[in-house]
This record gives C-alpha cells, sequence and structure tokens, in this order.
C-alpha cells in the first residue's frame, strides 16, 4: 500500500509505471532525441562556456550520478559494501567520464573517456582511431580491454566494471535507484535477453572486425569490404550506441527498470557475464535461512529470480548479475553474500554443455 | 493414488511437490486446497506488501506456471468436514471429493482476547496474519492517524513498523517488563526496545490492554491500558501470537486427536488413517515432550517431510539444532540453540559494541559447552553456530573463532575486536 498524501501518491505513481513516470519518459525521450538529433543544445551549452553540448550532457549526467550517488550512501549508509563501491562511482564519473576529458580539451588534447573499454566503445579499437589516439590512450584501449578487464573478471567477475566503472552501470544505480524493481523478472524476458544481448556482442564483434579488416587491407583493395564496413560501423554506430545505450536505456528507467540496456544488450556486459561464469565471484546462499519473501527477487535489477536459489539453498554465479549487491542488502534475514572464492559449492556444476543448453543462465 | 493437501502455505507446498518429486502426474493426483489465496504466498512478507515495497504478486515464492508445470491442481475453497472412514472431505461450495491420502497443514490463526469491549467494536482491531489481515489493515490505514499496538512479540514489532512507515503514531503496548523475554535477555530486550522508541514509537513496557472503547460508528476510538489511560486510536492491532488452527475440526465427522496442535507423530501422522498434518498447526509428540512449532524453517521442514511420510517412506522427524531469524526495523536477529531459556547455572558471554546497537550473547552449560547464541546488528552464518552446539565447544574456543561465522558484507566485517564483554551466571 502507498503512503498517504499527495507526495505519498507521487511518490507511487512516479515508481510504479503511473502516469507520471509515463510523462518523465516522454520527457526524457524528448530531451534525448533533442540531444542527439538537433544542435538546439549547443547555444546552451556556450553560453555556460562549455565548448559543446556533449559536455553539457556529460556534466547533466555527472549532476544526475552525484546527487542519485549521495541519495543511495544515505539510504544504505549501514551498508559499507554500497557506500564504497557508490563512492567509487561517483569518482570514476566525475573524474575519469568528465573532468578528464573535458579538461584535456580545454588545453586542447584529445579527449579520452580512460572508464569506457571495447566493446563497451567499440570505436575505441577502430584502427583509425588507434592510430590518431594519444599512445597511452591506444595501448590502454587495447591491453585494458583484452586483458586487464577480463582478468578482473576472472578474479571479481564484472561487477568489478558494471557496477564500480561504468557510467551506464553507474547511473542506474544512482539516479536509476528508485526504479530498480521494474526491471521484469518473467520467463519471457529472461528469453528475450538471452538472445539480444548476445547478438549485439556478434554484431560487435562483427564490426570491430570489419572495419579492422578492412583498415588492414586497404579500402582501395577491396572497395567492397570498405563499404559493407563502413554501413556497418555507421548502422551500429546509430542502433546500438544512439538508440540502445544513449537513448533507450536511459529513457526507458521509469517503466523497464534501470539496466535495459545493460542486461539486454550491452556487449561488454555479454563478454564479461561469460568471463564470470568461470571466475570467482559468487553468490553464496546461507542454508536454509531464506524465508522465500521475495526482497532479493524484487530489487535485483538483472531480473535475476534470486529467491529461486536462495530458497533452494543454492549459491550461484548468474553470468547477468552486475554484482550490485542489493539482494544481499534488501535481504531481511541476511541470507546471501557476494564474495569471490575458488571452490565452488557441489552443486554448481559448470560443464559446456551446460553452458550451452541454458546459454547465459 | 488421489493426495489431497489442505492449506497452500510453505508445509502444504512443499509436500506437494515432494511428492510431485516421486510420482509423476499417472501414479499421483494432487490437490492443494486453500480459501486464503489462489496461489502460495510468502507470508513472512506481508509486511513488506504492507509497506509498499513490494507488489503483491511478488510475494509469489513459485511462478504462477510451476503448478500447472508440476500437474499440481489449485482448488479455492474452504474444507468444512473430514470423513476419514469414508476417506472423504467436504468443500463449503464444492462439496464432496474423496481422497487417498490427507494432508491438513492448514496453520495457525491469531490468538485473540475477549477484552471489554471488543464485542462491541465492529470495526478496526487488526492482525497481521492473513492476506484478508493485510486488506483490512490497508484499507484501515487511509482512515488513521494513531494507532495502538499490543504484544511484544516478532509479528507486534512488523505491526509497528508498517503503520510507522505510513505515518501513523503508534502506541505499542508490552506486557513483558523488557522486550520479548521470550528469545531476548534483558540488555538485549531493552536495548530493542530503545530501537523502536527511536523510530518514534511511544513504547509502554510492563503495560497491558484493559478495554476497547468503541465510537459511535462501531470502529475503535480509543483503548485504556491497566494504569488506566485512555489512549485515543482509530486502529488496533493485537499480536499476541498465534494458535495452531484446530476449532474447527471438533465439528467434523471425523475429528482428529488435538491437543495445543494437532496431534502428530514423528512421521506427521495424525491418529486417523490415511491422514496427517504438519507445519504450525501440528503439534508433534516427541515421547519426552510435545512441541508446537510455528516458524517459516519448521513448517518447510514438516511439509517436506510429511511428504515423505505420505509416500510411504520412514520418516522420523528429528529437528537440527534451533535456529530462527527476525529484524527489528533496522536490527537484524539470529539465534541458534537455546537462549532465553537457558538452565540455571549456563553462564552467559555478553558482548557490546559501544556506541553502536550490535551485541552478541553466548551461552554455555554448566560444563562450559556452548548451547546458545542470541547475534543482534550483524550477519552470522547460523550453520557454523549450529556446529559448535553440536560439537559442545568450550566458551573460549567459541570467542576466540567467532570471526568465522561472521557473514557481513563485504569491507563491512563488524571489527569484534572492538567489543567490550561481561559474563554472567545466570
Ligand atoms: C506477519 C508474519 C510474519 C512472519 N515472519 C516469519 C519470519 O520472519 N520467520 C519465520 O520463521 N516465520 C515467520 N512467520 C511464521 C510463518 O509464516 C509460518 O510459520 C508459516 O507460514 C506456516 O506455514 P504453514 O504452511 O504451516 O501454514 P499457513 O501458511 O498458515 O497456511 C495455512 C493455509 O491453510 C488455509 N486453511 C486453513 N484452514 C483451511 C480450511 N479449512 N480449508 C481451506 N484452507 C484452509 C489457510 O487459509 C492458509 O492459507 C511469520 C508469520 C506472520 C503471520
Ligand atoms: S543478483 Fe544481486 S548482486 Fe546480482 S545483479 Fe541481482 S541484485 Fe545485483
Ligand atoms: S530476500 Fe533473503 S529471505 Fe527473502 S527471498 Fe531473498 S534470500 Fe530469501
Amino acid at each position: 500500500m502507498r503512503q498517504k498524501g499527495t507526495l505519498g501518491w507521487l511518490k507511487h505513481d512516479v515508481t510504479h509505471r503511473g502516469i507520471t513516470a509515463w510523462l518523465l519518459t516522454g520527457a526524457l525521450l524528448a530531451f534525448y532525441l533533442v540531444l542527439y538529433f538537433t544542435d538546439w543544445l549547443t547555444p546552451i551549452a556556450k553560453s555556460l562556456g562549455l565548448i559543446h553540448k556533449w559536455n553539457l550532457y556529460g556534466a547533466l549526467y555527472t549532476l544526475a550520478i552525484v546527487t542519485g550517488g549521495i541519495y543511495v550512501i544515505a539510504k544504505y549508509r549501514d551498508n559499507r559494501y554500497q557506500v564504497i563501491r557508490t563512492s567509487v562511482v561517483i569518482f570514476v564519473q566525475s573524474t575519469l567520464a568528465f573532468s578528464v576529458p573535458y579538461v584535456l580539451e580545454l588545453f586542447n588534447q584529445p579527449a579520452v573517456y580512460l572508464s569506457y573499454l571495447w566493446p563497451l566503445e567499440i570505436s575505441i579499437l577502430y584502427p583509425k582511431n588507434l592510430a590518431s589516439a594519444p599512445v597511452y590512450f591506444a595501448v590502454w584501449a587495447v591491453v585494458g580491454s583484452i586483458l586487464i578487464a577480463p582478468i578482473l573478471g576472472i578474479f571479481y567477475g564484472k561487477r568489478w566494471y558494471c557496477s564500480w566503472v561504468c557510467g551506464c552501470g553507474g547511473l542506474a544505480n544512482t539516479a536509476g535507484e528508485p526504479f530498480r524493481h521494474l526491471t521484469p523478472t518473467s520467463q519471457g524476458w529472461w528469453n528475450f535477453e538471452k538472445y539480444a544481448v548476445h547478438i549485439t556482442l556478434v554484431l560487435a564483434l562483427l564490426t570491430t572486425g570489419l572495419v579492422g579488416a578492412s583498415y588492414l587491407i586497404g579500402p582501395e583493395q577491396s572497395p567492397v569490404l570498405a563499404s559493407y564496413a563502413n554501413s556497418l560501423q555507421s548502422w551500429y554506430g546509430l542502433l546500438v550506441v544512439t538508440i540502445l545505450s544513449g537513448i533507450v536505456g536511459v529513457v526507458l528507467y521509469p517503466i523497464g527498470g534501470t539496466r535495459v540496456w545493460c542486461r539486454n544488450f550491452c556487449p561488454m556486459a555479454a563478454i564479461l557475464g561469460l568471463v564470470q561464469k568461470f571466475g570467482r565471484f559468487r553468490i553464496r546462499v546461507k542454508d536454509d535461512m531464506c524465508i522465500s519473501c521475495g526482497m532479493c527477487t524484487t530489487y535485483c535489477e538483472m531480473g535475476i529470480d534470486v529467491r529461486e536459489y536462495a530458497q533452494n539453498n543454492q549459491d550461484f554465479t548468474r553470468a547477468a548479475c552486475v554484482g550490485c549487491g542489493l539482494c544481499e542488502e534488501v535481504c531481511p534475514r541476511g541470507v546471501l553474500h557476494l564474495e569471490n572464492e575458488w571452490d565452488r559449492d557441489p552443486q554448481e556444476s559448470l560443464t559446456m554443455g551446460a553452458l550451452l543448453e541454458e546459454s547465459y543462465k | 493414488m488421489d493426495y489431497t493437501i489442505v492449506g497452500n502455505g510453505v508445509a502444504g507446498i512443499e509436500a506437494a511437490f515432494k511428492i510431485r518429486e516421486r510420482w509423476g502426474p499417472e501414479q499421483a493426483s494432487i490437490t492443494v486446497i486453500s480459501d486464503e489465496t489462489d496461489y502460495f504466498f510468502s507470508r513472512t512478507a506481508l509486511m513488506y506488501a504492507y509497506m509498499n515495497k513490494m507488489r503483491r504478486r511478488d510475494l509469489e515464492p513459485h511462478d504462477r506456471q510451476a503448478y500447472e508445470r508440476q500437474s499440481i491442481e489449485l482448488v479455492r475453497d474452504r474444507v468444512v468436514d473430514i470423513d476419514a472412514d469414508d476417506q472423504s472431505i467436504t468443500l463449503r461450495d464444492d462439496g464432496r471429493r474423496d481422497f487417498d491420502r490427507l494432508l491438513l497443514a492448514v496453520g495457525a490463526k491469531p490468538r485473540m482476547i475477549q477484552w471489554p469491549g471488543v464485542d462491541e467494536t465492529d470495526d478496526g482491531i487488526v492482525h497481521l496474519v492473513s492476506m484478508q489481515d493485510l486488506d483490512e489493515c490497508e484499507r484501515l490505514t487511509w482512515t488513521t492517524d494513531e494507532a495502538v499496538v499490543v504484544g511484544g512479540g516478532l509479528i507486534g514489532v512488523e505491526l509497528v513498523e508498517c503503520l510507522r512507515f505510513h505515518g501513523v503514531d503508534v502506541t505499542f503496548l508490552v506486557r513483558e517488563p523488557y522486550f520479548w523475554p521470550a528469545g531476548l535477555h534483558r540488555e538485549e530486550g531493552e536495548m530493542i526496545q530503545q530501537h523502536i522508541a527511536s523510530h518514534g514509537v511511544d513504547v509502554r513496557m510492563g503495560e497491558e490492554l484493559a478495554e476497547v472503547i468503541p465510537g459511535s460508528e462501531g470502529r475503535v476510538e480509543a483503548i485504556t491500558t491497566d494504569t488506566g489511560e485512555e489512549i485515543p486510536c482509530q486502529m488496533l492491532g493485537i499480536a499476541i501470537g498465534v494458535t495452531p488452527r484446530t476449532d474447527w475440526l471438533d465439528s467434523t465427522t471425523t475429528p482428529p486427536s488435538c491437543g495445543r496442535g494437532i496431534h502428530v507423530d514423528r512421521s506427521f501422522q495424525t491418529d486417523l488413517d490415511n491422514v496427517w498434518a504438519a507445519g504450525d498447526c501440528c503439534e508433534i509428540d516427541f515421547g519426552d515432550e510435545t512441541r508446537v512449532e510455528t516458524i517459516w524453517y519448521t513448517a518447510e521442514r514438516h511439509g517436506r517431510l510429511a511428504g515423505l511420510s505420505m509416500l510411504g517412506d520412514d520418516v522420523t522427524y528429528d529437528p537440527p539444532v534451533f535456529f530462527n531469524s527476525s529484524k527489528f526495523l533496522d536490527i537484524e536477529y539470529t539465534t541458534v540453540g537455546t537462549v532465553a531459556d537457558a538452565p540455571d547455572g549456563s553462564k552467559t558471554l555478553f558482548r557490546r559494541m559501544p556506541d553502536e546497537e550490535i551485541t552478541q550473547r553466548i551461552i554455555v552449560d554448566e560444563q562450559d559447552q556452548v548451547i546458545g547464541f542470541n547475534m543482534l546488528g550483524s550477519r552470522w552464518d547460523h550453520t557454523i553456530l549450529q556446529q559448535w552446539i553440536r560439537e559442545r565447544r568450550p566458551l573460549d574456543w567459541v570467542r576466540d573463532r567467532l570471526s568465522n561465522a561472521q557473514f557481513d558484507v563485504e569491507f563491512g566485517r563488524v571489527p569484534l575486536e572492538r567489543m567490550n564483554e561481561e559474563i554472567r551466571r545466570l
């Protein structure tokens, strides 16, 4: 039952797909359409002394993460995992993802975003971009994306990136906090997610591969390949980067929950999820202590039915799990524990067959 | 074989799944009957629905198709008669039904006392046990500014928390001298009491409800306490415990033998042929004592064992070292073994974090063997504590290894070495 009074109505309405939630979604959509497809924000950015509209967007995005982050830290102040994790998210966003590139740009240096790795940001591995980027960034882009990210994923799970560093996850876990319970948990969504996220991954690999191959072979040598690579690159840019990660990912918060992008489309999440299955990260379940209340499932922003594992006394590592730790936080009986351990419960069998059969589960 | 189960709570549903695990739909048809809800829901989460943290549907532990997939027929009806000789039951709406094996998993109902004025009050007195209770609470909360909650137990605190969430001024009447002596020692009881008060609740220790005063419309308008004070309220929550639901059985054709609950042996069989009972409603005969267990964990365990017993397995209920958990507003609670009713001569080690609501109590018997733990304000792995009790570890041994059983979140491990300690003999 919602709280009484107008404020109670509003709080409920906006977080339970009411009219205000739809209005908010509409407003966000309008904002994003203006941002991506017009130049109307440029004069506003300039009048604020910013270089271009993307700085303005970055500033707003950072503001949302900082304010949302402060709210989250206050809300979960007794949970040090949440406090530390959220502080890191705020720090990374306001430095690596905002002020560092901004300052570089002010000094006429190329803006680099150290916290966005391939394949979330696939263009950083396009050979043309690698060639034109500062050497330190080119090295970081390659080593960070191909080596460091998966290795950290093996040791700490995909959470090190998805819930500690990434700006998409960062926004979801801060400003998105009031909407996290809206993530659908149904079997149908699970089926969709399983295909969608891997299709985007394949697209990302294909695009990177084609663009790379075309560069290496040289467009003159193979104009057909070059034109395929070009059109794939721009299609991927429009569909995946702009529409799915830029627009849909945020616009749907009030309707579909946070992490719509992360869960269903993010290629980085897909790779790190598979890595996670073979790594140390898992959620441990305290035997027999679950009261099946369902708080964990309700508040899992990835739509994982955590209760199903908990009530069966089953430790688990789901590829989708971003290790936000909210299931652990909201569980009134302290049943769940995020941890990095090599030994696994004998119940958790992980064979290649099982992995393919269940795919992502 | 037709398996009929009355009650779709955790005991009934666990039994149904257990039976289905063994027999497919050709060998066994399984029917679960309940008059409360269409689908099994988690009673323990009623408070979260009340506090807008979960939608009603989120309370259901299994997705609705699971019953279809498992070919478990769900019937929404009330069982009004049992004829064990004839192997049939009678439903209020749907008439007679035959069974081969019957499980009574009918749960418990709120305890109630007929205080003066209760009979004249038509509206405003609530419990928080069933889904219908939740409906009532929600309906009344819209027009409630002040409420009184009677009964300092686990459900009482939950009701208080819910009412505070809705901005209602709450007076909490607790009969005992400190909070919940049934589970806590004085130090912890007083800490919880202060914690509840810090949430803006008027906690009255040692005070009882004396009379209910209805208004002209029949809805409760005020109550008086045994000190004679009158406290205005538009809602009166009664949470003074639950009792096994046995009363309706008296008028059936073949009533099973009942005491505090439906009598069962350690394989959950009642004295009637082909009739079992499990969960909150049963009273289990262990030979030297009988027990009524009314918590989720026991109901779940009963249900599974009763299911096996109905399949013909040789079942002997052998309860593990007792454990339970709860949450008093923000303070998490884990208990293992024997604590509040520890025998005289036991020794207790009480540990408290300075300036924080974190305590631990370890109890050893006269032979210095650990028998119980009460842990508040931080998380513990009860399975390790249970193991130490089974292994009869001495106090110093346990105290030195306490950190092995901590279950706090990463980075959040409570620094046990900073706690104050005090040893006392009971
Ligand atoms: C608010 C609340 C919070 C709780 N929190 C906790 C907790 O945190 N931890 C814990 O361990 N325990 C907790 N409990 C206790 C726990 O919920 C119960 O022990 C458990 O649900 C009992 O399950 P059961 O299957 O025996 O009975 P129930 O869940 O009571 O199910 C019995 C069902 O049978 C139906 N029924 C009864 N008679 C008939 C009939 N004649 N015909 C048809 N249907 C009938 C009833 O309507 C009911 O639906 C809590 C209880 C409440 C009320
Ligand atoms: S399972 Fe828990 S940690 Fe993982 S994404 Fe869901 S809520 Fe976060
Ligand atoms: S929140 Fe905790 S107690 Fe509730 S269903 Fe999840 S694991 Fe079980």
